[in-house]
């Protein structure tokens, strides 16, 4: 019997717990991204409690056919607090499973992530402060990339890839740093405070312009790096990333012009649309969101790749430590 | 400390340093320091009119309306304060929600997107207003600024705001028509104190009589009479041949009482004179010749020959001009000219109605060097004019070289 085999059950059982952790912090992020949008972060006025009531024993039907807003809000506190029990079941499992260092590591740093985080939103609605709701959207996307990464760490077959060129892990690297990067900007200007002076938010604009040019040059310098570098599902993810960041500036012009339009006075007057905007539209609101979100996905896709390219490389060569290792050749050899 | 801890640790100080430097600052209203600096304020004297706009507006989380005003209280609560919401979805802070991030909290036209925007956001101090039903000088009409609201500014930044509720939207032109007073008001004062007497000791008299009577009670009188100085628009003719009056409209867009041409351009199509500047602009424009104007000949001056008196008073006035230029550069926006419309996109600002076109045409622009037409030509020919724009936009022009009639977007 091989070593990965014996390991499969376990490892397999960290695996699920942190793929169901990516999926349901996906949709926390959705909803996250759309009470900005609406700004909807205030719809409840208390917390820990909702209206008074404990959070989980608030009437699901004046939650689930309420207020939009108080929709969108409580029920990003309900799954913060989902992800939070997750978060906590994971961290047992890896340690049940003696996980490498760096995985248990991680899966520390992810409940003290969801425990900050949870903090943080509740400072931000009984401070109604926006700059706790700012670092309150630059931790989100770390919690993801955490939970992305512990993910593909205790995926089974990670624990068989090599690592590719360094520039390949450069690029990958400095792709999702970038990515971060980008998003903290980004979160700079979604809860941007009404008394900031045109100055600031142009200097905003132009880092958040220059950093999206900067994605976008690492993922191509990904897609070459990665191009013979004898790792497939590098490869695949570079050009996945490359597909996605295309599709993100896109959406990034589209969340340009769904709030402000079309830049008159820069572009031909003939290319003025002749109507006005629609304010707080369904496809204003999709743009604006699709584009926060899909950042985070590219953050995520960004992390599977640094760890395909050898990132955290020894963390993935320890996944099986050498007393598991003691004890596997005791019962499988003796 | 390996890789993977550097990138950790440039991770979370990335995270803490967006944090900014502390808890956000509650929302207050911005001196207009152009204007102050203009009037060559003292600090004392600044502060006393923030003090005498604090206790008769209030704070932007706490509105205050005198009665004189005409103002409602209650959709002024509903408009102003940070943005929040009730557990029947009732939403508060309405103007931070959907108006500050142009228009700015002050209303000045100067929030955090507003450079990126063109035209600039409305600054609504100055109590201009472009796009209404009332005279050039007159104030809009609540229903001209709910329209507004509603449909929003075509090919401006401006949005519909028509997914909103009435109660809503009224709230928000109520709120317009609070900051447009208050900015005024902020003017008046800083004015005034030009107009003091020795004895007053360049202070305001803190009296009802001056503060209400005089100065904020006048400029709400003219918002709580605007309904009655709307246009009387005579009905178009039933029977106008609408050919016969395209033709006549041509004519006196060419034509000297009109005059279309002169900035419109032949074509129609906005290319005739474009060096001009709306008011807002124009201020600035001034401002920044005053100041260049004034460095130049502080700058040609010798102090030599001057007594001490008249050297010291020159110095008075370079540090003026050197401050006025530092105000000017922080507080207002790059002055940009004004485009006259383009007719042939049959995009049009104030409305797309016959009426607004109407109205556009009689009063002019209030604001924008677009004149009233109102005195020069007679109000059936308004409507010959009106009736030709709205043909341009598929009007035959073998001027610009088409063998067939276009509409407007196949011509670029």
């Amino acid at each position: 019997m091989s070593r990965s085999q014996a390991e499969t059950p376990k490892t397999g059982l960290a695996h699920a717990v942190a793929c169901v952790l990516v999926a349901v912090t996906s949709v926390l992020l959705c909803f996250g991204a759309l009470v900005t949008t609406f700004d909807a972060a205030m719809a409840v006025p208390d917390w820990p409690g909702t209206y008074g009531h404990n959070m989980f024993l608030f009437p699901w039907a004046e939650w689930f056919y309420g207020p939009w807003d108080l929709f969108l809000e409580h029920g990003h506190r309900l799954l913060g607090a989902l992800v939070g029990m997750i978060s906590l079941v994971l961290a047992a499992v890896v340690w049940r499973t003696h996980q490498s260092p760096a995985v248990r590591g991680l899966a520390a740093a992810a409940v003290l992530l969801v425990l900050v985080q949870g903090v943080l939103g509740g400072a931000r609605v009984l401070l109604d402060d926006k700059t706790v709701a700012k670092v309150h959207a630059c931790t989100g996307p770390l919690f993801f990339a955490v939970a992305v990464a512990i993910a593909t760490l205790t995926r089974r077959s990670s624990s068989s890839q090599s690592a590719t060129s360094s520039a390949a892990v450069r690029s990958a690297g400095g792709l999702a740093l970038a990515t971060y990067v980008q998003l903290v900007a980004g979160a700079q200007l979604r809860h941007l405070d009404a008394s900031v002076d045109p100055a600031t938010f142009r200097w905003l604009v132009a880092f958040h312009l220059a950093g999206a040019a900067a994605v976008a040059a690492l993922a191509v310098a990904a897609v070459l790096c990665t191009r013979s570098c004898g790792q497939p599902i590098a490869r695949r993810w570079s050009l996945a990333i490359l597909l996605l960041v295309g599709c993100q500036l896109a959406l990034g012009v589209g969340a340009w012009v769904v709030n402000w339009g079309l830049p008159s006075g820069w572009l031909p007057a003939s290319w003025a649309f002749s109507d006005p905007l629609l304010a707080r539209s369904v496809w204003g609101a999709t743009v604006v969101t699709g584009h926060v979100v899909l950042g985070m996905m590219i953050l995520g896709a960004s992390v599977v790749l640094s760890i395909a390219t050898g990132v955290l490389r020894s963390a993935v060569k320890s996944t099986v430590r050498p007393q598991q290792a003691d004890r596997l050749r005791e019962r499988a050899f003796a | 400390m390996n890789r993977f801890s550097r990138i950790a640790f440039l991770l979370a100080a990335g995270c803490l340093l967006s944090a900014g430097c502390g808890k956000t600052p509650n929302a207050s209203y911005r001196l207009n320091m152009v204007e102050a600096t203009k009037q060559r304020l003292t600090t004392e004297q600044e502060q006393q009119v923030a003090t005498v706009l604090l206790a008769m507006f209030g704070t932007p989380d706490d509105p205050v309306a005198l009665p004189e005003f005409g103002l409602d209280e209650a959709k002024l609560r509903l408009a102003s304060g940070p943005v929040r919401s009730d557990i029947v979805g009732r939403k508060n802070g309405l103007y931070r929600e959907h108006c500050a991030h142009c228009h700015g909290v002050t209303g000045d036209g100067m929030g955090p997107t507003a450079a990126f925007l063109n035209p600039y956001p409305r600054d609504y101090r100055p109590g201009v207003f472009k796009f209404k039903s009332t005279e050039r000088a007159d104030k809009p009409t609540h229903a001209d600024l709910l329209r507004i609201l509603r449909n929003g500014i075509a090919g401006t930044s401006m949005p519909s705001f028509a997914l909103l509720s009435e109660p809503q939207i009224d709230a928000l032109a109520e709120y317009v028509k609070y900051l447009s007073i208050r900015g005024e008001t902020e003017l008046s004062l800083m004015r005034a104190f030009f107009e003091l007497d020795d004895d007053a000791q360049g202070k305001l008299p803190e009296t009802r009589e001056f503060l209400v009577d005089e100065t904020a009670g006048p400029i709400a009188e003219k918002w709580k009479s605007a309904a009655a100085a709307q246009i009387p628009v005579p009905d178009m003719p039933a029977d106008i041949d609408l050919v016969a009056s395209i033709a006549k409209g041509r004519e006196l867009f060419y034509g000297d009482k009109a005059n279309c041409v002169k900035c419109h351009g032949v074509t129609g199509l906005g290319d005739g004179q474009a060096n001009d500047y709306d008011d807002w602009n124009k201020a600035i424009v001034e401002i920044n010749k005053e100041i260049q104007g004034g460095l130049a000949k502080a700058g040609e001056t010798s102090t030599s020959g001057m007594s001490s008196e008249d050297a010291a008073e020159h110095r008075k006035q370079v540090a003026w001009l050197g401050k006025f230029s530092h105000v000017v550069d922080g507080d207002a926006l790059t002055p940009r000219t004004i485009p006259p419309r383009n007719l042939r996109l049959g995009v049009y600002r104030g409305g797309r109605r016959p009426l607004d076109l109407y109205y556009r045409i009689h009063a002019g622009i209030n604001g924008a060097p677009m004149p009233a037409a109102k005195g020069t030509v007679p109000p059936e020919d308004i409507w010959h004019i009106v009736n030709y724009i709205r043909s341009l936009p598929y009007e035959f022009d073998g001027e610009l070289g088409a063998d067939r009639p276009m509409v407007a977007r196949d011509r670029f």
